[in-house]
C-alpha cells in the first residue's frame, strides 16, 4: 500500500470523516441541544474540495481499484457541490419535521462518501460496494420521517425494488467475472474484446444486468417505478439529494462501465440504451404532465432528464459524455434548488407542495417566485440559463452522431416539459391566490444556497466555455 | 454600439428590479425610468442609422468576440439594410407601449416595466445575431417576458392564451434548433473547418440536397408558425386578443415580424435551393392566409380580433413578396414590415385606448364616436386608411411592390392577392364606420373625454409616421437596397445554379430573368 494510493481517495476519507464526526457529536449532544452538525459536514465536504483540486490532471490511482482521473473528480466536484447544497439547505426542514439530526447529516454525508467512491471506482466489485454504502444510507433518508405513512411506503418500495436491482447487479458482475476472470474495468474491457465472440450471448446477459441496476438508480424507464413515490414520502430535501447526486454517481459508473469495460458490445446494448432513452424521455414528460403534487411532478422531470442523460451516453462520443458531466451539473445545481425551495414552503401544518397550494406565490413570496421560475424555466431548457446549454450540448452529441431521431424526441418532449414546468408559474403569478398560508421566511443559509443556485444557473447558461472545456478535458481520461 | 444598444434595457430592466416598490409607492418612478431608458434606446437606434453606410451591402457596426470556441460559437452582431429598420422599429414602439400602458397597467407596474424592456433587449438581439447560437437564445429568450406579459397583465383567458403562445412557438423552434446544430456539424463535415454557427460562413456552404430540405422546413416551421403564415396561425388571435394593449403592439409591431425576418435572413439564403423548390407552395399558403385573414376579420364582433386577423392578412403579403425572390417583392416585403409595425401597432393602441374606456371591444358597444371625440376619431382615421394602403400612406408603398413583384413571378398569385388589398378595405372601413360613424347609440358613450396629453404623445409619432413613409418611401428604401439586392444574389444565382430541376420552371425562369435587370431600378 502505497502513499499514493491514499491520496487517491482523500476527498472521500474527508467526506467520511465528517460522517463519523456527525454520529459522535449527535451521541455526545445532550437533549434538546441544538448543534450545528451540518457545519461539520461543510467541513469535510470542503476538504474534499481542496483534494479535489490539488488531485486534479495528477491521475492518482489507488489500489488499482479506485482511479483519481479528472472524469471521476470532475463528478465528485458535482458531489461537492450537491453535498454543499444539501447542508445549507437541510437545517429548517430538520428542525421542522423533527428528523434525528445526527444520523441526518451523517447519512447524508456516508451516502456522499459512497457516491464519491462510486465515481472514481474503476473496478466493478468497487462499484458494487459504494453502491451499497450510497443505497444503504439512502433507503433510510427515504424513511426517514418514520411517522409519516408516505414516507414509509416509498422507503419501502425503494429498499424491495433496490435491493433487486442491486441482485441483478450483482449477478451480472458475477456472469463477467466468469466470462473474463476479472473484476477490473480495463481488463474486462481487454478480455471482452477478444473472448465476447465466443460467448456472446454470456456477455450480454452479463451487461443486460447490470445495466438492470444502474437503470434502476439512474431511474431510467422501466426501471423508474420507485422514483415518485420515495421522492413524495422522502424529506424535501432527501428527494432532491437523491435526484441529483444518486443520479450523478450512478451515470458516472455506467458511463465509465461501458465506456471502459464494453466498448467492444456497443452494437449490442447501443440500441437498448436507445429505447431505454426515448421511453424514459417520453414517459417522465408525458406522465409529468398529469401530476398535480410538485414533488411527483419533479420526479417525473427527473425520470425525464435520466432520459437526456441516457441520450449523451447512445450518441457514443467524447461530445455526448462530456455533455453529460455538463448537464449533470447544471441539472444538479437547478433540481436540488427546486427542491429545496419546495421544502422551504412548507409550514409545520401542511406540506404546501401541491400545485393549487403555489396560487399566490408571487405576491406572499416574491423572490422565492421568482427563483423558482428561473429554476423551471432552466429544467425546461429556457435560455439563457444552464438547462438550456446543457440540452444544447446533448442534442448537439445526438446530431453528431446522426441520431436526429432521438434528438427530435428529446426536443419534442422538451416541449412537452415546458408545459408543465409552466403550470407552476401559472399559479405562482397567474392565478387567483389560494388560502396557502404563508411560509417561513427562509433562513440564511438557504436563502444564500438558492441564490447561488441561480447565479450558477445564468452563469452557466451565458458563460459556459469554462465548465464546457473542463468537461471535454475530463471524458478525455477515461481512456 | 450594437452590444450598448441590445443590452441598454436587460440593464434597465434588472435596475427596475432592485428598485424597492412594496405597495407601489415608486410606481411613478418605475414608469419614468422604464420609459427614460426605452426613449435612450430608441435614440441610440436612430444614432445607428445616421452612422449608417447606404450605399454598403456589408454588415456594419459588427463586433465579434469567441464565445464558446470547443464549438465555433461567437457573439457576433452587425446590420445591414434589412435589420436596420427593424432595429429603429422595435427601438419607436417599446416606448410607446410603455406609454399607453401608463394607467392601464396599475398593478406590479415595477415586473411589467422589467419585462418589457428585457422583451426589448431580446428583439433588438433577434435582429442583430449574426450567429445563429446567439440568434436562437434570443429567439427563445424572448418568449418567456412575453409569456409574463400575456399571462399576468392580459384580459380574461390570458393564462389560456399565454400558455398557448409559448408552447406553439416552443414547439415551431426546437426543430429549427436541431437543424441549427445540424447545419453547424455539417459545416464541419463538408469543409473541415471545424464547427462554426457563424452566419455568413454558412451562407457559403454547399449541402447535400436531403439535408437542405429537411434544414429548410425545420426552420421554416419556426418561422411560419411566428409569422403566422396559414394555417399555423391559431396562436395569433388568442395571444393578441388577451394581451394587454402594450404586449398587443410588440407583439404585432415586432414579434411578428421576427418570422419574416428569419424568412429573408436565415431560410431563404442558407437554403437557396431548397427555398426555390417550395417558395411557390409557400406563395400559396401566403395567398390563402392573405383571403382567409380578410373574411375571417370582417365578421369579428371584437375590434382587436378583428385587428389580429387583419395581421393574418397583412403579414401574408410579406411572405409573399418573399416568396416573389425579386427587388421589388423583397424589398416591398421588408417595406412592409416596418408598415405593419407602425399601422397595426396604431390600430392596436386606439382600441386599447377604447377600451381603457369603456372596458370593452365590442364594435357594437360604439358608435358614433366622431362626435364625442373627434381628435381620437381623426387619428383613428388616418391609421385606418394606412392599414388599408392608401395612396400616400405607407400601406400603399408596401404593398404596391409586393403586388408588382408578384406580379413578376407570377401573375395569378398577385391576381388573388390583389383581393386582400379590397377585402382590407371592406373590413376595415366598415369596423371604422360601425365604431365612429352614425347617431351616438349607447349612452354610456356620449361622456367619453377626447385624447389625454399623454395618449396624444402615443398615437402622434404612429400617425406621423405612417403619413412620413407614405411620402418619403426612398428614405427607407435605399439603404436598403445594396443588402437586398446581394441577398437575391445569393439566393437566386445559387437555386439557378445548384438545382435548376429542383424549381418548376416558370418560377425559375422568371427569377433568372428578372434579377439582373432589377439590379438597375432604383427608387
Amino acid at each position: 500500500m502505497s502513499l499514493s494510493s491514499i491520496t487517491a481517495i482523500v476527498p472521500i476519507l474527508c467526506v467520511t470523516a465528517a460522517g463519523l464526526a456527525a454520529m459522535l457529536a449527535e451521541a455526545f449532544r445532550a437533549p434538546g441541544e441544538r448543534m450545528p452538525i451540518g457545519g461539520l459536514g461543510l467541513i469535510g465536504l470542503a476538504g474534499a474540495a481542496v483534494s479535489t483540486a490539488l488531485l486534479w490532471g495528477r491521475h492518482a490511482s489507488g489500489f488499482g481499484l479506485v482511479s483519481a482521473d479528472t472524469f471521476g473528480l470532475f463528478f465528485v466536484m458535482i458531489l461537492v457541490v450537491v453535498g454543499v447544497m444539501t447542508m445549507l439547505l437541510s437545517p429548517p426542514i430538520v428542525e421542522r419535521e423533527g428528523l434525528p439530526a445526527g444520523e441526518y447529516y451523517a447519512l447524508t454525508l456516508f451516502a456522499l462518501a459512497g457516491m464519491m467512491l462510486m465515481a472514481m471506482a474503476t473496478d466493478l466489485l468497487v462499484i458494487f460496494l459504494a453502491l451499497e454504502v450510497m443505497s444503504l444510507a439512502v433507503y433510510v433518508l427515504t424513511g426517514l420521517r418514520r411517522d409519516a405513512e408516505a414516507s414509509v411506503e416509498g422507503a419501502f418500495k425503494y429498499f424491495i425494488l433496490g435491493g433487486f436491482s442491486s441482485a441483478f447487479f450483482l449477478y451480472g458482475l458475477a456472469l463477467v467475472y466468469g466470462l473474463t476472470e476479472s473484476t477490473r474495468l480495463d481488463r474486462i474491457g481487454g478480455a471482452l474484446a477478444g473472448a465476447s465472440a465466443a460467448h456472446p450471448a454470456l456477455g450480454l446477459a452479463a451487461l443486460g444486468l447490470l445495466l438492470v441496476g444502474f437503470g434502476f438508480k439512474v431511474s431510467a424507464v422501466p426501471f423508474h417505478m420507485w422514483t415518485p413515490d420515495a421522492y413524495e414520502g422522502a424529506p424535501t430535501v432527501v428527494a432532491g439529494f437523491m435526484s441529483t447526486g444518486v443520479k450523478a454517481a450512478a451515470f458516472a459508473a455506467l458511463v465509465r462501465v461501458v465506456t471502459v469495460a464494453f466498448p467492444s458490445m456497443h452494437a449490442l446494448w447501443g440500441p437498448v440504451l436507445w429505447g431505454m432513452a426515448a421511453a424514459t424521455m417520453i414517459l417522465g414528460t408525458v406522465v409529468g404532465v398529469a401530476q398535480t403534487n410538485l414533488r411527483r411532478m419533479l420526479a417525473y422531470s427527473s425520470i425525464a432528464h435520466a432520459g437526456y442523460l441516457l441520450v449523451g451516453l447512445v450518441s457514443w462520443s467524447d461530445i455526448g459524455r462530456s455533455a453529460i458531466l455538463f448537464y449533470l451539473l447544471a441539472y444538479g445545481v437547478t433540481n436540488l434548488a427546486a427542491f429545496g425551495l419546495i421544502g422551504l414552503l412548507a409550514t409545520p401544518e401542511r406540506t404546501n407542495d401541491d400545485l393549487a397550494s403555489m396560487a399566490g406565490l408571487s405576491n406572499r413570496h416574491p423572490a422565492l417566485a421568482a427563483a423558482f421560475s428561473v429554476l423551471l424555466l432552466s429544467l425546461g431548457g429556457i435560455p439563457p440559463t444552464a438547462g438550456f446549454v446543457g440540452k444544447w450540448y446533448i442534442f448537439s452529441a445526438a446530431i453528431r452522431s446522426g441520431d436526429y431521431a432521438l434528438a427530435i424526441i428529446g426536443v419534442l418532449t422538451s416541449v412537452v416539459s415546458i408545459f408543465f414546468y409552466l403550470r407552476v408559474i401559472v399559479m405562482m403569478y397567474m392565478a387567483e391566490p389560494g388560502d396557502a398560508p404563508s411560509s417561513p421566511a427562509p433562513t440564511r443559509a438557504a436563502a444564500f444556497t438558492l441564490a447561488a443556485a441561480l447565479v450558477v444557473t445564468f452563469y452557466l447558461g451565458v458563460l459556459p466555455t469554462g465548465v464546457i472545456d473542463l468537461a471535454a478535458r475530463s471524458v478525455g481520461s477515461l481512456f | 454600439m450594437l452590444t450598448t444598444i441590445v443590452f441598454l434595457p436587460l440593464a434597465g430592466a434588472l435596475l427596475l428590479l432592485l428598485v424597492e416598490n412594496r405597495d407601489g409607492r415608486r410606481d411613478a418612478a418605475v414608469r419614468w425610468t422604464a420609459l427614460g431608458v426605452s426613449l435612450l434606446v430608441f435614440a441610440a437606434t436612430l444614432l445607428l442609422w445616421s452612422r449608417f453606410d447606404a450605399t454598403s451591402a456589408d454588415f456594419q457596426f459588427v463586433e465579434r468576440r469567441d464565445w464558446i470556441p470547443a464549438f465555433g460559437i461567437q457573439y457576433f452582431v452587425g446590420v445591414d439594410g434589412i435589420s436596420l429598420f427593424l432595429l429603429v422599429l422595435t427601438g419607436f414602439l417599446t416606448p410607446l407601449a410603455l406609454l399607453c400602458s401608463w394607467e392601464s397597467v396599475n398593478r406590479k407596474v415595477k415586473e411589467f416595466a422589467a419585462f418589457m424592456l428585457a422583451l426589448e433587449s431580446a428583439m433588438l438581439g433577434v435582429f442583430v445575431s449574426l450567429d445563429l447560437f446567439l440568434f436562437y437564445i434570443f429567439w427563445d429568450a424572448m418568449l418567456v417576458p412575453m409569456y409574463f406579459l400575456i399571462g399576468i397583465w392580459g384580459y380574461d383567458r390570458r393564462i389560456y392564451a399565454a400558455v398557448k403562445f409559448i408552447l406553439y412557438t416552443a414547439a415551431g423552434s426546437v426543430l429549427m434548433l436541431l437543424a441549427i446544430i445540424g447545419l453547424a456539424w455539417m459545416h464541419n463535415s463538408i469543409t473541415g473547418a471545424g464547427y462554426t454557427f457563424d452566419l455568413l460562413k454558412l451562407y457559403d456552404l454547399h449541402l447535400p440536397a436531403k439535408f437542405e430540405v429537411w434544414f429548410f422546413l425545420a426552420f421554416t416551421l419556426a418561422f411560419a408558425i411566428k409569422v403566422p403564415l396559414f394555417p399555423f396561425h391559431t396562436w395569433l388571435p388568442d395571444a393578441h386578443v388577451e394581451a394587454p394593449t402594450a404586449g398587443s403592439v410588440i407583439l404585432a409591431g415586432v414579434l411578428l415580424k421576427m418570422g419574416t425576418y428569419g424568412l429573408v435572413r436565415f431560410a431563404f439564403p442558407l437554403f437557396p435551393a431548397a427555398a426555390a423548390y417550395f417558395a411557390p407552395w409557400l406563395a400559396i399558403l401566403a395567398v390563402v392566409g392573405i383571403v382567409y385573414g380578410a373574411l375571417v376579420a370582417m365578421v369579428q364582433p371584437d375590434m382587436k380580433k378583428l385587428v389580429a386577423y387583419s395581421s393574418v392578412s397583412h403579414l401574408g403579403f410579406v411572405v409573399l413578396g418573399i416568396c416573389a425572390m425579386n427587388l421589388q417583392g423583397l424589398q416591398g416585403s421588408i417595406y412592409q414590415m416596418l408598415n405593419h409595425g407602425v399601422s397595426t401597432g396604431g390600430l392596436f393602441l386606439l382600441v386599447g385606448m377604447l377600451s381603457d374606456r369603456r372596458h370593452t371591444r365590442q364594435i357594437a358597444a360604439f358608435g358614433g364616436l366622431k362626435a364625442v371625440m373627434p381628435r381620437l376619431v381623426a387619428a383613428f382615421m388616418l391609421i385606418t386608411l394606412a392599414s388599408i394602403g392608401l395612396p400616400g400612406t405607407n400601406g400603399f408603398v408596401g404593398e404596391f411592390l409586393i403586388l408588382l413583384g408578384t406580379f413578376r413571378a407570377d401573375p395569378r398569385l398577385a391576381a388573388f392577392a390583389a383581393t386582400g388589398v379590397i377585402l382590407s378595405a371592406v373590413y376595415m372601413l366598415w369596423m371604422f364606420q360601425r365604431v365612429n360613424y352614425g347617431p351616438v347609440v349607447h349612452d354610456e358613450n356620449r361622456a367619453l373625454p377626447d385624447l389625454t396629453v399623454r395618449e396624444r404623445w402615443v398615437i402622434v409619432p404612429v400617425v406621423a409616421m405612417a403619413i412620413v413613409m407614405g411620402v418619403l418611401p426612398g428614405v427607407f428604401l435605399k439603404p436598403m437596397q445594396p443588402s437586398v439586392e446581394r441577398l437575391l444574389q445569393r439566393v437566386n444565382h445559387v437555386s439557378a445554379a445548384r438545382a435548376p430541376e429542383a424549381a418548376p420552371p416558370d418560377h425559375a425562369a422568371a427569377r433568372r430573368g428578372t434579377a439582373p435587370a432589377d439590379a438597375g431600378v432604383k427608387h
